[in-house]
């Protein structure tokens, strides 16, 4: 595993730490390469003959695939090992956090000062995320353990990064360079001053913006206190101007029109179907005339096959991703009308190309996000 | 909070969710994750022992700390890398046997393979 770019905030690993999630890494890859393609044989082979001679028929849509799939011998035994590869990134990961968190929430207390953090403890969490700990991540991304906590943002600098396999690139901000690709090439024109990344964790993305963009003022907002202080922190010892602040993205304390760029990467998908609106209306309000909304997801269930949209669903089920699953057949268009966007200002589009500083398994196979884009 | 307070947190270690079962015998659920944590700190073991000796090879003699140094050339990392990957298969060859028989009863449609 080529280890995370040195940034000053990041857990360091002692050898059998690093070793333990290289393990990981390569016992993720070759389930990815060598058991999930094993699904498709089980399913032609196995399955869907049983299934036609039952029926007399194939099946019309994923629900039915998965009535059947989840009870194949094969299928199980890889969503099994899945499932545990999934726990094994966060129990990689725990020990050197654990071990280093004094040292990392000093380090966190004396950052530079070209950005700002903004702490709202009163804050409300969204019962989305309170639900279940999403990704298996224990103690989720908002939970303080201890006064000051910056744990759950340095489990999920390295977590995020074992879980893409590498995929997020060394600076864990391939969804930032997506974004900030797609913007440059679709709004070559558009000189952003001020920039709005909703639900950031440890900032990842926006601190990429920010670096590209160093005359813009980036804000960056998520519910969690613990990654809102890695990020801070990150950003600064990455000497990144960002603003960061704890609050809900469905309501937030920023004035009407005062942003040119509202984003936010896989943050819908975390969200409820209530809150998706909510957050496309916000989008909407904070906006200036002439601003563009992008909000990068996972894929949606139009267009995929029986098997495939089953397949592409495993995370709802087994990765605690439980709201992903209301979004797969949301109307994106339709929200962002409801919002107040232009029917002829709405554009649903994927991007994924312009990020190819590696080979990962994202750029290998040509994986692309959906970007739901609305210009006010 | 002082220092020895904060040197006494113990991080949550078990997710919040339900967990799914994957098995009808659920017995068998504990025992996958018990193999392949197995699988996990063997590898751990063969990377520690890998370190040694390379370090024995380069020094004669050598103190424990220069294990926690050990900066990993980027051949060594490959060098692992394609072990670890071996290593895997072996362990999980019953999983690939039973796709192998699969394919070798298939009538070749295997056509999704190649979407």
């Amino acid at each position: 595993m080529i280890p995370l770019l040195e940034h000053g905030m990041l857990a360091q690993r002692n050898h059998d730490e690093e070793s333990r999630q290289s393990f990981v890494n390569d016992f993720r890859i070759h389930l990815a390469s060598n058991v999930f393609p094993g699904n498709f044989p089980t399913y032609y082979n196995r399955v869907l003959p049983n299934f036609i001679k039952n029926k007399g028929r194939e099946p019309e849509t994923r629900h039915e695939v998965r009535k059947v799939m989840t009870h194949d011998p094969y299928y199980s035994f890889w969503s099994a090992m899945q499932r545990n590869s999934q726990e094994m990134i966060w129990d990689s990961v725990i020990d050197s956090v654990e071990r280093q968190l004094p040292e990392l929430i000093e380090k966190s207390r004396k950052t530079g000062d070209k950005g700002s953090l903004i702490l709202d403890p009163d804050l409300e969490i969204p019962k989305y995320h309170v639900a279940a700990d999403i990704h298996l991540q224990p103690g989720a991304y908002h939970s303080d353990q201890i006064e000051n906590d910056v744990a759950a943002g340095a489990m999920y600098d390295w977590g995020t990064y074992i879980y893409s396999m590498g995929g997020l690139g060394t600076g864990n901000n391939a969804l930032g360079q997506i974004t900030n690709g797609f913007f440059k090439n679709e709004f070559p024109d558009k000189k952003p001053l001020r920039i709005l990344d909703m639900g950031c964790t440890i900032g990842g993305s926006v601190t990429y913006w920010a670096q590209q963009h160093p005359d813009a003022e980036c804000h960056a907002i998520d519910v969690g206190a613990p990654v809102l202080r890695y990020g801070h922190a990150r950003a600064e010892a990455l000497g990144a101007a960002v603003h960061f602040s704890q609050q809900n993205a469905e309501q937030t304390n920023f004035e009407d029109e005062s942003f040119d760029v509202v984003m936010s990467h896989i943050l819908l998908h975390e969200t409820s179907r209530t809150a998706i609106q909510n957050v496309f209306n916000e989008s909407y309000r904070l906006l200036k005339p002439g601003g563009i909304m992008m909000h990068l997801d996972l894929p949606q269930a139009h267009g995929q096959q029986p098997l495939e949209g089953f397949l592409f669903e495993w995370e709802i089920y087994n990765n605690n991703e439980h709201f992903f699953a209301q979004l797969r057949d949301m109307n994106m268009s339709e929200l962002c009308q409801k919002a107040g966007f232009k029917n002829e200002d709405i554009h649903p589009k994927s991007a994924g190309s312009f990020w190819m500083d590696d080979k990962t398994p994202y750029a290998d196979d040509g994986f692309e996000f959906p970007i739901t884009i609305g210009i006010k | 909070m002082s220092n020895d307070d904060q040197k006494k947190i113990k991080l949550p270690r078990t997710a919040k969710g339900k967990k799914p079962q994957y098995f009808k015998d659920p017995t068998i659920d504990k025992l996958l994750s018990m193999v392949l944590t197995l699988m996990g700190e063997l590898s751990v073991t063969r990377d520690r022992l890998d370190t040694v000796e390379r370090l024995v090879e380069k020094n004669g003699l050598f103190k424990i700390d220069d294990i926690e140094r050990y900066d990993i050339p980027d051949d060594v990392n490959q060098i692992r890398s394609e072990r670890r990957s071996a290593y895997i298969a072996r362990v999980l060859k019953s999983v690939q046997d039973e796709l192998d028989a699969l394919e070798q009863k298939g009538d070749g449609k295997n056509t999704a393979l190649d979407d």
